[in-house]
């Protein structure tokens, strides 16, 4: 998945002259030659989440294409106003005059099992109100190069999560192919990985690996696809949501307040939520 | 490492006597020895050096002379544990040069006079008048705006005219504009009508900034280059960093325009702030910092957000150039923002520019300040150092301004703003389906789309029947009807 996110980001500086990548460390360990776009196109932020936020949220004020990096997803609650308050906002505060669109919001985010109490949080939820933001998790290479355009190129702010125990793992999970060309995948929709009966399992990163009825990958946290999980939620009646991050107030606990809603005459048992522990 | 270093020793070269920090820092990282130890020793200093030729100095720097150091003889020490061990007090301190403090640049007097040994900045009698009339603006607006706001808040520029315009006069109009609230003059001075103050203050139909989402003065228009005011502080700082660098990798603007962010002493203490200079002089970009030093934060005097000498001491340690101006001086201003936006589209770095004024309205309509400060203080400061009256004393040294031609001004200026007053009053709100649009660009998600149809719903059941909804819809253009299709 490392890769076909370098993939991604390769082919958005070289389709676009405004794009440019930065964010702590960007620059170092050949994440790009950087010969190949020049450090004015690649380059290291000193480090400050709320510094990197804002000046992508400058860029993007500009009509430039800033794909930014907050190097864990636990460091990005410094730039949680910058996020929130900003990003989220300016198109609203200006009536529509200012937008973002142009700001994409890389971070690695989830558990590895070494990663210990600030390498391993999942605060997808925390943006979960944040209107204006569009939240995304890819669960595999080609997720990710599809997510990560199509993120890039929305006329949203986007915050863009991997998984980062799926980075160097395509032979523990799946292989995959990742088409060299350029191409995006849709936000806003969950996709039916495992079709079935008797249940519906909706998660999303790496949990998506652990399961086997009626499994569906969320893949959009923000706007969430509501319609693809009720249909399935109907058919099948039982509705499973496993996320990491914690129970309370989480992902998970808007999503059964809305399924609960729609498919209550259907439902064959109370939803029940997965949850990392708190 | 090079490319961009390499860029501002050349562009340096070209700047007048511009000596050491970002340069000799740049060569330093070339030659591979380490930068941290000897820059900042002679930055301050260096930053000083550099503005010497327009200053007029109110409080001597030369003091600094004998404890700063030659970068040959610094190697030498650095060198030598003895130098070290023997001059140890007097490096202590030595970047600040003791008890000195930053001079203050000065075109007028408090009477209007041209300090002797001033350059005057070139302006003639018609761009006089200009600033004038944009500075007797200002408190016309917030007179009327005071006398008829019953609840939420405006801010006050009263006092701090001279800062506003004569920046604003000193920029480019299309040099992008990051502003805190108090920076309206900005504006106004580019042709933002009264009509579209009014629109934004009343929160009505016509208002352009925001559709009457935010609060009062949270002005914004693309068309005047002038970013949308945010309330929570501080934000613009680290963004202004990011449209430089934008304007610098726009091929018709790079070269030609500049990001000017504004924001107060008190905003200058947040997080964004740091950031925002940081990623400003390590990633270099044509961004002009202008803070407003009037004293306080609402009820904080500026003596309790820091320690140091203001605002401007930060500057020499984050390598950007640096210079602190009389902010009632217009002319003073005027100049000193010309000359900072000079150099930051020669160097294609960041500059920062502090403006000492003295908040002399309320913070806002919200606020009381004769509950932490006295009002003699505010009286006296309104007599002796009103930075309008000091302009128009210079005026009429000139024989450009005389009792008749302020009388009329004043009149005309009241007449403008009460005729927009109450045709803003008139007007009604945006409609009420403008609360749903705007929060995404492209598609609107269905989680918005069914708030929405809930709201038409409720309204369609109640909104004709129910009378407090009823009243309420009136006020909206449309009475709400737009959300009903
Ligand atoms: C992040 C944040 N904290 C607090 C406030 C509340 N607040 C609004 S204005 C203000 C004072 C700002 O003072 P200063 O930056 O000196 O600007 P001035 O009003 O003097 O122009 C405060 C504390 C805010 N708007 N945002
Ligand atoms: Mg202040």
């Amino acid at each position: 998945m490392y890769q076909a996110v370098r993939d991604a980001m390769s082919i958005a500086l070289a389709k676009d002259d405004s794009a440019v990548v930065f964010g702590e460390d960007v620059a170092f360990g050949g994440v790009f030659r950087c010969t190949m776009f020049g450090r004015e196109r690649v380059f290291n932020t000193p480090l400050t989440e709320q510094g990197i936020v804002g000046f992508g949220v400058g860029l993007a004020l500009m009509g430039h294409t800033a794909i930014a990096e907050i190097q864990f997803a636990d460091y990005i609650f410094p730039a949680f106003d910058q996020l929130v308050n900003e990003a989220a906002k300016i198109r609203y505060r200006s009536g529509g005059t200012y937008n973002v669109g142009g700001l994409t919001i890389r971070t690695p985010t989830m558990s590895v099992g070494h990663g210990g109490l600030y390498h391993s949080q999942s605060p997808e939820g925390f943006f979960m109100g944040a209107s204006g933001l569009k939240v995304v998790i890819p669960r595999s290479p080609i997720q990710a190069k599809g997510l990560l355009l199509g993120s890039i190129r929305d006329p949203n702010p986007v915050i863009f999560m991997e998984p980062k125990i799926l980075y160097r793992s395509a032979g523990l999970f799946a292989v995959e192919q990742v088409p060299v060309d350029d191409y995006e995948l849709p936000l806003g929709q969950a996709e039916i990985l495992v079709p079935g009966a008797d249940l519906t399992l909706l998660t999303w990163g790496t949990p998506v690996y652990h399961s086997k009825v009626e499994l569906i990958d969320l893949r959009s946290i923000l706007p969430w696809d509501v319609e693809t999980v009720a249909e399935s939620v109907n058919r099948t009646g039982r509705l499973v949501i496993v996320h990491e991050a914690g129970m309370t107030a989480g992902v998970g606990a808007e999503i059964s307040a809305e399924i609960q809603k729609r498919c209550f005459l259907k439902l064959n048992a109370p939803i029940k939520r997965v949850t990392g522990w708190e | 490492m090079a490319s961009w270093e390499g860029e501002v020793i050349s562009t340096l070269g070209k700047s007048c006597d511009r000596t050491s920090w970002s340069t000799s820092s740049g060569r330093d990282t070339e030659n591979g020895c380490a930068s941290s130890w000897d820059g900042p020793a002679s930055s301050s200093w260096s930053t000083v050096t550099a503005f010497d030729f327009l200053l007029v100095f109110i409080m001597g720097s030369s003091s600094r002379q004998g404890i700063r150091a030659g970068r040959g003889e610094q190697r030498a020490q650095r060198n030598s544990m003895k130098a070290w061990l023997n001059g140890l007090a007097e490096f202590f301190n030595s970047v600040t040069g003791g008890s000195s403090l930053i001079p203050t640049y000065r075109v007028l007097d408090g009477g209007g006079n041209v300090i002797p040994g001033a350059e005057l900045p070139q302006i003639d009698k018609a761009f006089a008048h200009r600033l004038y009339e944009n500075m007797q603006l200002l408190p016309t607006l917030d007179t009327v705006l005071y006398n008829v706001q019953r609840q939420g808040k405006i801010s006050f520029y009263y006092g701090e005219e001279a800062t506003i315009i004569g920046s604003a006069a000193a920029l480019e109009m299309d040099d992008e504009i990051l502003g805190q609230y108090r920076e309206m003059g900005v504006l106004l001075w580019r042709g933002f009508a009264i009509d579209d103050v009014m629109a934004q203050c009343f929160g009505n139909e016509e208002d352009g900034s925001g559709k009457g989402r935010q609060m009062p003065v949270h002005f914004g228009s693309p068309k005047h280059h002038f970013h949308t005011i945010s309330s929570p502080l501080a934000t613009q700082i680290p963004q202004a960093a990011g449209v430089g660098y934008a304007l610098k990798r726009t091929p018709d603007r790079r070269s030609r325009s500049i990001a000017a962010c504004y924001f107060g002493e008190g905003a200058a203490s947040e997080g964004d702030f740091h950031a925002g200079l940081m990623l400003a002089s390590t990633i270099p970009s044509p961004t002009l910092f202008i803070a407003r030093n009037n004293g306080f934060a609402i009820s904080t005097p500026s003596t309790e957000q820091y320690n140091g000498d203001g605002i401007a001491s930060r500057g020499p340690g984050y390598g950007i150039d640096t210079v602190r101006v009389d902010g009632n001086d217009v002319l003073a201003v005027l100049a000193a923002i010309r000359e900072a936006r000079k150099r930051c589209l020669e160097q294609g770095r960041a500059v920062l520019v502090e403006a000492m004024s003295y908040r002399v309205s309320h913070h806002s309509t919200s606020d009381d300040s004769f509950a932490y400060r006295p009002r003699t203080e505010v009286e006296d400061r309104k007599k002796v150092d009103n930075p309008i009256m000091r302009f128009r004393l210079f005026m009429e040294s000139q024989g450009w301004w005389n009792a008749d031609a302020e009388t009329e001004l004043k009149a005309r200026l009241k007449e403008d703003v009460m005729k927009a007053f109450k045709r803003a009053e008139t007007l009604k709100r945006a409609e009420l389906s403008e609360l749903f649009t705007d929060v995404y660009g492209g598609e609107q998600p269905w989680h918005l789309k069914e708030q929405r149809a809930e709201l038409a719903g409720l309204l369609r059941k109640y909104g004709s029947t129910y009378e407090p909804w009823r009243k309420e819809l009136a006020k909206f253009k449309n009475n709400g009807r737009d959300l009903l299709d």
